[in-house]
Order: structure tokens, then sequence, then C-alpha cells
């Protein structure tokens, strides 16, 4: 379609177009970034303005009266063992169910399908009482373990789709040459499927650490909090300071956005993915 | 048999032979059990945090329940939902999020042909109108409840523009809080939406569009005779988790912005749940009677979303 060559300015005007949407999209977030470096005085004032000088308290504020760098540390602890966990049993299981031929296997994947149609919030109140009766309430491993067992069907779904399509020579060539189950999997289905193994890692992640329902839940105490929790329950409840909710949002924002800048490619092939096996 | 023996005789069968010197196991045998063995700790938790949640949920449904101590009720949550009229309002407010759904598509849908058209800096902008989809929901709703305050700064554009009128406090009203949620919606959705729709029409080939060129089609045509069927699988997913989310995902948008006021009029079937099962003591029967409803209903929205995709693709 675009070497058709349409008139100059119809483009100049696809062009006007995409940059309004582009300025939407980014005023906000501008708007989020420099309003957190305003006093509340200076915002009541005048709640579109620039700030006058850069201020920098509200972040000091985080940082003494929030603690954030603990809550931003409890965050990332969460999200890493959740995927860590989630692959290490995720990647055995969808070599599994690709790979190996074993009794019942369509059943147990249909099993597992299945439980990506029912909305989590359907189990939520037996679950948190399981996960008081092991006494994991106000504990990091049950946001662990729910973050984990809830992405688990939607990864392995993924995954297994993906190594369908490795060559079988080359596991036959493994065992051949001697490798046993576990060289298999570390030497060639685990290099062979990590472009499906980091997109699958880079939704669950940034999907976790946007998270509210499940560590709203289950970490109570505020010292426990994720930081998404604790912007949306400390900060939003106990002060009617706008600058300073809006510089935990920023905080809050400012991972997700940097994996994206970093990883956009995975995070696009992704989605094709999504789209194509639907 | 050890489990690190079943892993570990995974090579060739004449290789362990040697080894152990006794019959081996049969390959098939052996890969049967390392089959089962791999994907026996994901069933393991599902079955505690998955299957026996939701049997629980449709157990309590029927029981009047406070965590503690349960009293079978029979249906009397179900008959209390329904006869209060709760359930229709809290429909009503999912279904505003679904009748939503096509506006944003639509949108979608121009903005990402005007991307394929490629002109300058259409990479930067594609990467731009993702960001807000990357992220969290809560700082979304934060955000736009902080500029949608009454002294905020969308009130004060309003004043300057002379639109005064138009300026309110958007978060008493029914109709003006829906118009700050499915506002927050939008701006998330669109980057989400075009580069599921791009990714679709780049995989047409070119060769395509070239053929009907020599034909005599015109840029319409080309759209509606070529793009547009090409792009039914993308559409297809994009519409689904949409239509899905406005069942299940409402939750950190009403949460961060609305928190369901005024009163209960933006309260959709989730949000109820958590207020009933976690801020409401003692209403745990009735929010699992909710939990089963909303099952029930997402089942039925998906089966008819492939039902009509079914149809679509033949």
């Amino acid at each position: 379609m675009h070497n058709s060559k349409p008139f100059r300015w119809i483009r100049s005007f696809i062009f006007l177009g995409l940059l309004i949407i582009a300025v939407l999209d980014l005023y906000p977030l501008f708007y989020m970034v420099y309003t957190s470096m305003k006093t509340s005085a200076e915002f009541a004032m005048n709640p579109s303005s620039l700030p006058k000088s850069l201020y920098l308290d509200n972040y000091k504020a985080l940082y003494y009266r929030f603690d954030v760098q603990r809550l931003f540390f409890n965050t990332l602890f969460c999200v890493v063992s959740a995927m860590a966990l989630s692959l290490i049993l995720a990647i055995p299981a969808s070599f599994a169910f690709a790979k190996i031929r074993f009794r019942l296997r369509g059943f147990f994947f249909m099993m597992m399908i299945a439980t990506m149609t029912i909305p989590g919030v359907t189990f939520i109140i037996p679950n948190y009482l399981v996960m008081s009766r092991i006494g994991l309430v106000d504990q990091f491993l049950s946001v662990i373990i729910m973050w984990s067992v809830t992405s688990l069907p939607g990864s392995v779904f993924l995954l297994t789709s993906l190594m369908r399509g490795m060559p079988d020579e080359l596991i036959e060539a493994v065992k051949i040459d001697g490798g046993n189950y576990f060289q298999l999997i570390t030497r060639v289905v685990i290099p062979l499927s990590m472009p499906g193994i980091m997109t699958v890692s880079i939704f669950n992640i940034t999907g976790w650490w946007n998270d509210l329902l499940t560590p709203l839940i289950y970490l109570q105490s505020d010292s426990m909090k994720t930081l998404t929790v604790a912007v949306s329950t400390i900060l939003s409840l106990h002060s009617q300071d706008y600058p300073l909710l809006l510089a935990g949002l920023v905080m809050t924002a400012t991972p997700p956005i940097l994996l994206y800048i970093a990883l956009q490619g995975f995070i696009r092939r992704g989605l094709v993915i999504g789209a194509v096996k639907a | 048999m050890a489990l690190y023996e079943v892993l570990s005789t995974y090579s060739c069968p004449v290789r362990s032979q040697s080894i152990y010197g006794v019959e081996p196991m049969s390959l098939t045998k052996r890969e049967k059990l390392i089959g089962l063995l791999s994907i026996l700790p994901i069933f393991l938790f599902l079955s505690v945090f998955f299957y026996y949640p939701t049997l629980n949920t449709f157990f309590h449904s029927f029981t009047k329940w406070d965590g503690l101590n349960e009293t079978w009720i029979g249906l009397k949550n179900y008959r209390d939902i329904f006869s209060s009229g709760d359930v229709w309002l809290l429909l009503r407010n999912n279904m505003i999020f679904v009748l939503a759904y096509p506006g944003i598509f639509l949108f979608c849908m121009i903005v990402t042909v005007l991307l394929h058209e490629q002109v300058a800096g259409w990479r930067f902008f594609r990467s731009v109108f993702y960001i807000p989809t990357i992220l969290s929901t809560v700082v979304v709703g934060f955000l736009m409840k902080v500029m949608f305050s009454y002294d905020g700064t969308v009130n004060q554009w309003l004043r300057m523009f002379k639109l005064d009128f138009l300026a309110t406090t958007w978060f008493d009203q029914t109709v003006t809080a829906f118009i700050v949620l499915i506002f927050c919606y939008y701006w998330q959705t669109l980057g989400q939406g075009v580069l599921i729709l791009l990714a679709g029409m780049s995989s047409i080939p070119e060769e395509m569009y070239d053929a009907s060129k020599i034909d005599g089609a015109n840029w319409w045509q080309r759209l509606f005779q070529i793009t547009l069927p090409s792009l039914v699988q993308p559409i297809f997913y994009f519409t689904f988790i949409n239509v899905t989310w406005a069942f299940i995902g409402l939750f950190p948008l009403i949460y961060s912005v609305t928190g369901g006021g005024p009163g209960y009029s933006t309260t959709p079937i989730d949000f109820m749940i958590y207020i009933k099962g976690f801020m409401q003591n003692g209403e745990m029967g009735y929010a699992s009677a909710l939990s089963v409803i909303l099952f029930i209903l997402v089942m039925i929205v998906s089966w008819i979303q492939f039902r009509v995709s079914e149809r679509l693709s033949e």
C-alpha cells in the first residue's frame, strides 16, 4: 500500500494525525513526571504548570517515610522468584507435551488449557483460606506460588506450541551421544526455545509487576507490600498529596517502561504469537 | 525405580544395558515415565491452588459462609442475587465495557491502517503507542484520577477553552465516572490493538496488493477485499482478550479510579466479589455465588466468540 505514492499532502496529514495521538499518549506521562516534582502548594495553585524548580522532596519522602527501596525489592524478589519457579515447572512440562509420547497426554493438556478460561477471582476466597491454613498469608511465598500457578497454563501452552517445531533429529542426536535427560533439556531444549522463554518471561514479569489483586490480598502488613499495592493503598488513602502520589506512580511505572524500551522486539513478536495461535 | 535412575538412563538403550548389565526398561516405557514426571509438579500445584479452590467455591455458593462456619442454605444466595436486582446493576457495568469495545477497535483499526502507510517516523510512533499498555492499570488509573480531579488539569483546560459547563466533579456522577473509566481503557488499549493488528497486516504478502492494483482496485477496495479478510485471526484475538477483560479484568481499574462509586454504580462483578469476600465479613457465601455466576458467564461468552470465529474462518 505504501508504494502507491499518494499525494504528498495526504502523507503529511497521516503524519500529523499520528503525531497528535503520540502527544496524547506521552503528555500524561510527562505530566506525571513533572508534577511529581512540585510541592502540594504549587499543585494547588496551578495543577498544570511546570515546576518552578527541581524539587525532589516527594522522592525523599518516599525514601524516608515510605521505605520505597524496601517495597521495590519486595516486588523484585517476588517477581524474580515467581519467574524462576514458573520456568522450572514450565520448561520440562512443555517439552513433555511437545515431544514425549505418554498415556493421557491429550487429556492432561486439555485439563491444563481448561484452567485458562476460569477467571482468577472465581477461586480467590478458598485459595486465600488454603494459604492461611498452610501459614503462607503475609509471606512472599504465597504471591510467588499464586503468580506461578496462574501463569503456568498460558506459558506451557505457548512453549509447547513452539517446541513442537523443534527438529527431532537434534533430540535423537543427543540421545545417541549418550546424553541424559538433564543434558537434553539444558543443552538442546532451553537454547532452542530461548526466544519463546524470553517472550513468556517478559509478559509474565510486567504482568506481575503491575498486578494489584494477588499481592493486595496475600501480603497485608505494610513492610511486605509490593510497590504497586503500596502505591494504591498507603499512598492513595493516607494522603491527599497528589504530587507525592504521582512520585509513587513514577517509581512504579519506570521498571516496565525500561524493560519495554530494552526488549521491544520480543514484546512485538510475543503479541504476534498470540494472534496467530489464538 | 528411583527418580534419578529414570532421568539418567534417558540415553539410548544399548548404552544403559551395558551400564546396568540387566534387561533395560524399554525406551518408550521410560519416556512415558519421564513425560508423566515432567508434568506431575504442575498438576500438583494446579490441584491444590486451582482445581480444589474452584470446586470449593461451587460448594460454598450454596452456603452461608464467613470463612470459618458454613451452613447449607441451598439456592438462597442465588435467589438473593437475582431478586435484589444486584446482579443486573453489576452486569450493566460489565456490559458498558463490552459495548465500549467497538469504539476502541475502530480507532485501533484506523491508526493501524495509517501506520501501515509507513510515513516518516512510523517506527517511533509504533513504539510510543504501546507505552501506556505496558504500564500498570493502577498507574493509569491513579494518574487519570489526579488529572480529572475537580481542581485538576482537565477541568482547568476546559475552563481555559470556555467550556466551563463541561468542567465537573467527574467522579460524583455515574455517567462522567464511566467517561473517565472508558478514557483510561481506551488510552491503555490503543497500543495493544495497534501492535496486534499491525503484525497481522505486515504478514500480508505485498504481491497480493500489487496484483489487485493491476486489476484496477482502488485503495478502499484493497482495504475491504484484501486487508480486512486477512486480519480475521488478529481481530478475533484482540476482540477475545478485550471482551474477556470486560468480565474478569476490571478490578484494578475500578479500584484505582472510582472505587466502584458513586454508590455501587460503577461496580462490576469481579469488584463486587472482592467487596463481599474481603471487605464485608461473613458474605463469602454470597461472593462465591457471584463467582459461579461470573464463571458461567465467561464460559458462555467465550463459547459464543469461538463459534463466531469458526464461522468467520470458514
